[in-house]
């Protein structure tokens, strides 16, 4: 088989797989909405009407069919991509892709800028200075933002930052006022604003985003600290490392030019791979901040039992996070030949 | 070497952009920063941790929805504020016909935002389609009194009603009966939240859903309640922390809906130039007895327990200064309101209670299981049913085992089920009159089917829906109330104040808390700054 043969033959199976495993999940996803307790109508209904009249909604909405026929039901849908309209809002899936998706992308892609540019250098300076107090500083460091829940450290940064200090924001993704005279172009608000020139406005939005990215950011960051620690670690020792000292190289131009770069390659690998940690953050740091994003309706949704805005919403994100995973499996089987046997 | 020179340059960038935030007061921080409307007196904003279901009434049952609806439409009747029962609102006069007709007559030239009239065909289209429709999630179950409606000229409706029933006014101030334009809504379908279109005070400019609400003054309204502020935002928020962050630091000039007791306390102690308002409120907490279940299916127990219970010390400890003590399921406000439970037990009295119980052979002390959830009215509930625990416990009387389960599975233990049979609700009206706050707890075992039933109770309440005479409901009430004293199926706790935070300069919200529940964006005012 020729190479480029080989390579379409390993990205058709693994686009074949993702079909089990969104199966998978949209079938656990169903089950654990209809195992749990609870369903829309009595989530906001049932403090208030008597159970008979509830019947009689839940029966409106077809609640009352057998499981598995809403089984079928949900699963045709899912493969039509048609994923209904929320029953505790009105909306559709897709209306709320739009008006929160962008809110959640501006979080998410701040938050990894935020992690590359703060744990890229620390990860360096920890690897290059091993076993000493810096790298001693920089690995707890990593650990606490790693293993700090977002929520708490987020409501720690509010305290102090927003309550305390009284310097950013505590929530929201933009002043009420910059927000009402938004006109939309892409749903991105600091996109939008910029389009319109409201430079105001866009320092208005980097001043609410800075909390929740860098809250969202150091759950990340951990994560870079602790991978380019250890490769520089690595590559320091390596030969070509002694070969570069050997012919006279500086120390400084050996550590940025040949263990540092080397350091980066699984870097880009794992920064993919952590869209799946920055969604999951995103949830937690999102509500904490009442950020306008996909998260916050998420949580909404599972608190009112809205089976079609959860379904639907962890859909949209596992399909992300498989999408995302795909992309990187082909990239890793491009650079190396290897990974496609 | 450049990587990590341009890594050195970013981190201080970021630190220079979150300094900077500390000395710039053009929006969201600074310590001078202007109020939320930007210290606009043309605009301000409202903050609340609410969400909203719809805005077409067909589909809004819910207290958030409402809040809005009751701004973009117009009803015939409604309570104006400070009023505690209905008056012509869209219509100029409403009156009986008979005991089981009900005719309006509209005022003149009254028109939509949309530039449409308002007409009597409106008024029909609107409920015929609230019905039609019949929203799992909408108030429709509201109308099933109404047999037909018919637009008898372009001015007057005519209501035939099924029964009797002397609720109908106050039932027409509820959402389920505001008029939409039969020009621009389907009869068949939810209109969209971002195509509404009312006669009210306010049109609605711009919605994100569970994001910010836009309003500006409706040019067309030619009613009662101008609007003193001709734009109005209204901010979601996820969390109350964040919420009365918000109002502290000026991103909202008012913070209604829901800061919980501590934060209000807080907020009054806080000189952050924000001042707390409270004014009547209609929200009840309660206890519930399943009378079937034992032990207190022995009227006895109950007895003792609403002798014992302390409703001073619950409000003043735990909802400090939010909620005032509630002696029967009707709040104070309402006409025919009467403190039963008080006249009966008097003030708490361990010694009468253990008598009362000696008396019906009742060995003490009774082990008793009592349930609350925390997921549905809050986290202060625990410490409400943590103070009853305290309060029957210290009577030495009760041994109280107090669990809490989500709201999910508290609700199918407690109504299907029937498992509970000592455990908490709560309830708004769903129209400012003290039979919603009668019928749907005492008639035939109550919406949570408790298992009580009394003939004398059901008596009462089909007389004062049959009399249109507000004096001879008044005495219905009375006697129903003290039914419930005597009989204890319920142990009514509090009332609930309604409570918002406001910047300075803001002016009227407290006009607004009345019976009726509505925040009428119309009355507030807030000065420049």
């Amino acid at each position: 088989m020729s190479r480029a043969g080989s390579l379409r033959g390993y990205i058709l199976i693994r686009i074949a797989l993702m079909v089990p495993m969104v199966w998978v999940l949209l079938t656990v996803v169903f089950l654990m909405m209809r195992v749990a307790p609870g369903d829309p109508i009595s989530a906001t209904l049932g403090g208030k009407l008597s159970p008979a009249d509830l019947d009689e909604r839940r029966e409106a909405l077809g609640f009352d069919r057998s499981l598995f026929v809403q089984y079928l039901e949900y699963l045709w849908d899912a493969v039509r991509f048609q994923f209904g309209t929320t029953i505790t809002d009105g909306q559709t899936i897709g209306s709320i892709l739009v008006e929160n998706g962008g809110a959640t992308l501006t979080l998410t892609v701040a938050a990894l800028v935020f992690a590359l540019v703060v744990g890229l250098p620390l990860g360096l300076i920890a690897g290059r200075y091993r076993e000493t107090l810096p790298d001693a500083a920089i690995r707890i460091f990593a650990i606490l933002g790693y293993a700090a829940p977002p929520f708490f450290i987020g409501l720690l940064a509010q305290l102090l930052f927003a309550k305390n200090l009284d310097w950013l924001p505590a929530s929201k993704m933009a002043s009420p006022i910059v927000q009402a005279q938004a006109e939309t172009y892409t749903h991105i608000l600091i996109i939008d604003l910029a389009i319109d020139g409201n430079w105001d406005g866009v320092w208005d939005v980097v001043k609410h985003l800075i909390l929740p990215a860098v809250t969202l950011g150091l759950l990340v960051m951990g994560v870079f600290i602790r991978l380019v620690r250890v490769n520089v670690g690595q590559a320091l020792g390596g030969d070509y490392v002694e070969a570069a000292r050997a012919r006279g190289v500086p120390e400084r131009r050996v550590v940025s030019r040949h263990a540092f770069r080397n350091a980066l390659v699984p870097v880009v690998t794992v920064m993919g791979l952590q869209v799946a940690l920055l969604l999951g953050g995103a949830v937690l740091t999102e509500q904490t901040f009442s950020w306008p994003g996909l998260g916050t309706r998420l949580l909404q949704y599972l608190n009112s039992r809205d089976y079609i805005g959860v379904q639907g919403l962890i859909t949209v994100f596992a399909l992300v996070v498989v999408v995302i995973s795909l992309l990187i499996d082909i990239i890793n089987a491009l650079i190396d030949p290897r990974v496609r046997y | 070497m450049r990587a990590h020179r341009m890594a050195v340059l970013g981190c201080t960038a970021l630190l220079a952009v979150a300094a900077c935030g500390g000395s710039d007061d053009d929006g969201g921080g600074g310590e001078n920063a202007p109020s939320g409307g930007g210290g606009n007196a043309d605009t301000y904003v409202l903050g609340t941790t609410d969400k909203v279901v719809a805005l077409d009434p067909v589909g809004a049952y819910d207290l958030a929805s409402q809040q809005l609806i009751g701004n973009i439409y117009q009803n015939l009747l409604s309570v104006p504020a400070g009023g505690n029962t209905p008056e012509p609102d869209a219509a100029e006069s409403c009156d009986w016909s008979d005991d089981k007709t009900y005719v309006c007559k509209l005022k003149p030239d009254l028109k939509f935002s949309s530039g449409d009239p308002l007409t009597a065909e409106d008024v029909k289209f609107s409920l015929e389609r609230m019905l039609k429709i019949a929203d799992p999630t909408g108030p429709y179950t509201l109308l099933g009194s109404l047999d037909s409606v018919e637009a008898t000229d372009p001015q007057t409706v005519t209501m035939k009603l099924k029964k009797v029933d002397a609720t109908w006014p106050f039932i027409l101030t509820h959402n389920v009966a505001a008029i939409v334009p039969d020009e621009i809504y389907s009869d068949s379908e939810k209109q969209p939240d971002d195509k509404i279109v009312g006669s009210g005070p306010y049109k609605l400019d711009k919605y994100t859903p569970n994001q910010q609400a836009v309003f500006s003054a409706n040019p067309e309204y030619n009613g009662p309640n101008k609007p003193q502020t001709p734009k109005v935002l209204v901010q979601y928020f996820e969390q109350a922390s964040a919420l009365k962050l918000a109002i502290e630091q000026g991103d909202v000039d008012v913070a209604y809906r829901s800061l919980s007791p501590t934060d209000i306390e807080a907020l009054r102690n806080s000189n952050a130039g924000v001042k707390v308002v409270d004014g009547e409120g209609t929200e009840i907490r309660y206890a519930v007895f399943n009378v079937k279940k034992k032990p207190v299916d022995n009227v006895a127990v109950r007895q003792a327990i609403a002798q014992i219970v302390d409703r001073q010390a619950i409000v003043d400890s735990i909802y400090k200064g939010t909620a005032t003590p509630l002696y029967s399921t009707v709040p104070s406000a309402f006409p025919g309101a009467k403190e039963s439970f008080k006249d009966k037990y008097g003030d708490p009295d361990p010694a009468k209670a253990k008598q009362l119980l000696d008396d019906a052979g009742v060995q003490t002390p009774v082990e008793l299981d009592a349930w609350y959830t925390p997921t549905h009215y809050g986290p202060v509930e625990v410490d409400l049913w943590n103070e009853l625990k305290r309060q029957l416990e210290g009577s030495g009387l009760f041994k109280i085992n107090l669990d809490s389960t989500e709201w999910d599975q508290y609700k199918e233990e407690a109504f299907d089920k029937g498992t509970y049979y000592f455990y908490g609700l709560g309830w708004f009206p769903d129209f400012p009159d003290a039979d919603n706050y009668l019928t749907p707890f005492m008639r035939d075992g109550g919406f949570f089917v408790n298992g009580y039933s009394n003939e004398e109770v059901n008596k009462a309440l089909d007389a004062e829906l049959a009399s249109q005479d507000s004096g001879e409901r008044e005495e219905q009430f009375g006697i129903v109330q003290d039914i419930q004293a005597e009989d204890v199926p319920v142990l009514p706790l509090w009332e609930g104040k309604q409570v918002a935070a406001v910047r300075e300069g803001v002016e009227g919200v407290e006009k607004t808390f009345d019976p009726a529940f509505q925040f009428r964006f119309w009355l507030v005012t807030k000065k420049e700054s």
